[in-house]
C-alpha cells in the first residue's frame, strides 16, 4: 500500500495543518501551484484518520483545514455556466497561503542555523549567567512582585511593634541617594536584607518608595532569580557609565 | 596610521559591556581622523580573526563585542555549569519569523499565516523579550501590533532587519528542498 509509510508519522510532529500539507505536497512531488485537490484531500484525510482520537484542543485546526480542502474540492466539482476566469481558481487562497508558509519555513531553517551558531558564542555579561534547567531567564520583577514582597515585610515589621517615636524625617530623595551609594559601593543590593535593616516602619516604607522611584527613573534594575525569592537590585549599566 | 590605534580600539571593545558601535569608537577617538579609526578597526578584526586565540571579536546587535570561539563552547558551559542553552521551539521560531518579515503585525494576522492559534506562542516571545507591542492597529477591535526587538537581532547575531535571510537565500533553500523528501522523524 502506497501510504503505508505514513503510518509511522504522527500528527504531533507537525506544527499545524500547513506543515502537514507541505509535507504531503513534497512527498507526492506535487507542483504547489497546481495542486490536485482530490489527491491531496485524500492523503490529508488519511493522516487525520490515523489519529485514534481527535484531540480538539490541538487538532481543531487540522480538522478545519480538512473542511477547507473538501470545500475547495466540491467547488471544483460543481458544474458552472461559465468557465472560471484566471484569478478565480478556488485553490488560489490555499496556494497563496502555502507559498508564503513555505518561505517562512525556509527562513526558519536559516535562522535556526544562526541560532545554533550564536548559542555557542559566549560574551561577558553584567549578571553572571545562572545555571538553570528551564527556559526562564532572570526575571526583571514587576511592580506586583515588589509590592508583594513589600507587604510581607510590612507584616513582619508591624509584628515588631515599634514604640519608639523619633523626630527624624526621612525623605525619598535622601533614601534614593543612600541606595545608590550602597549600590556604587557593593554593586548589588539584596532588597529584603536592606529592608530589614531599616530601623523604623516609616523608614522602611520610605526606602521602598525610593526603590520604586529609582526603578521608574531607570537608574536601577530589580531582578529576581526565581519567583518569591529575594529581589536583587543593580545599578543600570548605562547610568553607571554616565558617571 | 598611528601605531597602537588598533590596540586602543581593542581595549574599548574589551571594557564595553554592550556591543560597541563604530560611531561610539569614532566618538571616543575623535582626535583621530575617522578614516584611520575605521582602518585600524578593520586591521584589528583581521588580526583577531587570524590569531589562534580563545576569543574573537564579532559584529552583532549593531556593534563589536568579544565572544568566545564556538569550538570552546563545551568548556565554557562546563565552567559556568550550564548543560545547554535552551533553543526556541519550532512554533516560537515560526511565529518569530512571521513577525520579523511581516511587522508590524497583529496576532490574528500571525495566526492566519500559520493556520494555528498563536496566542500562547506570542506570549512566550513577549516574555523572552524577542517581540514587543508597539501600539494598536486602527481597525475593528483595535488589535495590538507586534514587532521584533533589539534582543531578537542580537539573539540571531544580526545587526539590523536587513540582515534577515533574503528572498534569494530562501529560494535557494526551497530549490534544494524539492529533492529532499524525508519524513520528519516520529
Amino acid at each position: 500500500m502506497e501510504t503505508s509509510e505514513s503510518y509511522q508519522v504522527r500528527l504531533e510532529v507537525f506544527e499545524g495543518p500547513l506543515d502537514l500539507l507541505l509535507f504531503l505536497i513534497r512527498k507526492k512531488k506535487i507542483d504547489i501551484h497546481n495542486i490536485p485537490i482530490a489527491v491531496i484531500t485524500r492523503e490529508y484525510l488519511d493522516y487525520l484518520g490515523h489519529e485514534e482520537q481527535i484531540n480538539l484542543d490541538r487538532e481543531a485546526e487540522f480538522v478545519l483545514m480538512a473542511a477547507l480542502l473538501i470545500h475547495i474540492k466540491s467547488q471544483l466539482l460543481l458544474p458552472r455556466e461559465e468557465p472560471l476566469a484566471e484569478g478565480e481558481d478556488p485553490r488560489r487562497f490555499l496556494v497563496d497561503q502555502l507559498v508564503e508558509f513555505q518561505k517562512i519555513k525556509a527562513a526558519c531553517s536559516i535562522l535556526k542555523e544562526r541560532e545554533e551558531e550564536q548559542l555557542s558564542l559566549w560574551t561577558r555579561e553584567v549578571l553572571p549567567p545562572l545555571p538553570e534547567p528551564g527556559e526562564a531567564d532572570l526575571v526583571e520583577v514587576s511592580l506586583f512582585d515588589l509590592a508583594e514582597t513589600f507587604f510581607v515585610l510590612m507584616k513582619r515589621k508591624e509584628a515588631e511593634n515599634f514604640r519608639v517615636v523619633r523626630g527624624k524625617n526621612y525623605s525619598v530623595e535622601e533614601k534614593m541617594k543612600e541606595i545608590v551609594a550602597v549600590l556604587e559601593k557593593e554593586s548589588v543590593l539584596d532588597f529584603l536584607e536592606y529592608f530589614n535593616r531599616q530601623e523604623t516602619l516609616e523608614e522602611a516604607v520610605v526606602s521602598f518608595f525610593s526603590l520604586l522611584e529609582l526603578i521608574k527613573a531607570r537608574l536601577v534594575m530589580a531582578v529576581q532569580e526565581r519567583l518569591f525569592q529575594t529581589i536583587k537590585v543593580w545599578l543600570r549599566r548605562e547610568s553607571k557609565a554616565r558617571q | 596610521m598611528i601605531p597602537g590605534l588598533k590596540n586602543i580600539i581593542e581595549s574599548l571593545i574589551f571594557v564595553s559591556l554592550e556591543p560597541i558601535s563604530l560611531e561610539k569608537i569614532k566618538e571616543t577617538l575623535s582626535d583621530h581622523p575617522p578614516a584611520e579609526v575605521e582602518q585600524a578597526l578593520q586591521d584589528l578584526l583581521q588580526t583577531t580573526a587570524s590569531a589562534e586565540r580563545g576569543i574573537a571579536i564579532i559584529q552583532s546587535g549593531g556593534g563589536y563585542v568579544f565572544t568566545t570561539r564556538p569550538e570552546f563552547d563545551p568548556w565554557v558551559r562546563r565552567f559556568l555549569k550550564i548543560d545547554r542553552k535552551s533553543k526556541l521551539t519550532s512554533a516560537s521560531l515560526e511565529t518569530l519569523s512571521i513577525v520579523a518579515y511581516h511587522q508590524p503585525i497583529t496576532l490574528s494576522e500571525i495566526s492566519a499565516l500559520r493556520n494555528v492559534d498563536s496566542s500562547y506562542t506570542i506570549k512566550t516571545l513577549l516574555e523572552k523579550k524577542l517581540v514587543k507591542i508597539t501600539g494598536r492597529k486602527k481597525s475593528p477591535g483595535n488589535p495590538l501590533i507586534y514587532r521584533t526587538t533589539e534582543r531578537f537581532l542580537a539573539y540571531f547575531g544580526l545587526n539590523s532587519l536587513e540582515e534577515l535571510p533574503t528572498e534569494e537565500e530562501i529560494a535557494k533553500i526551497l530549490g534544494e528542498d524539492k529533492t529532499v523528501e524525508q519524513a520528519p522523524k516520529p
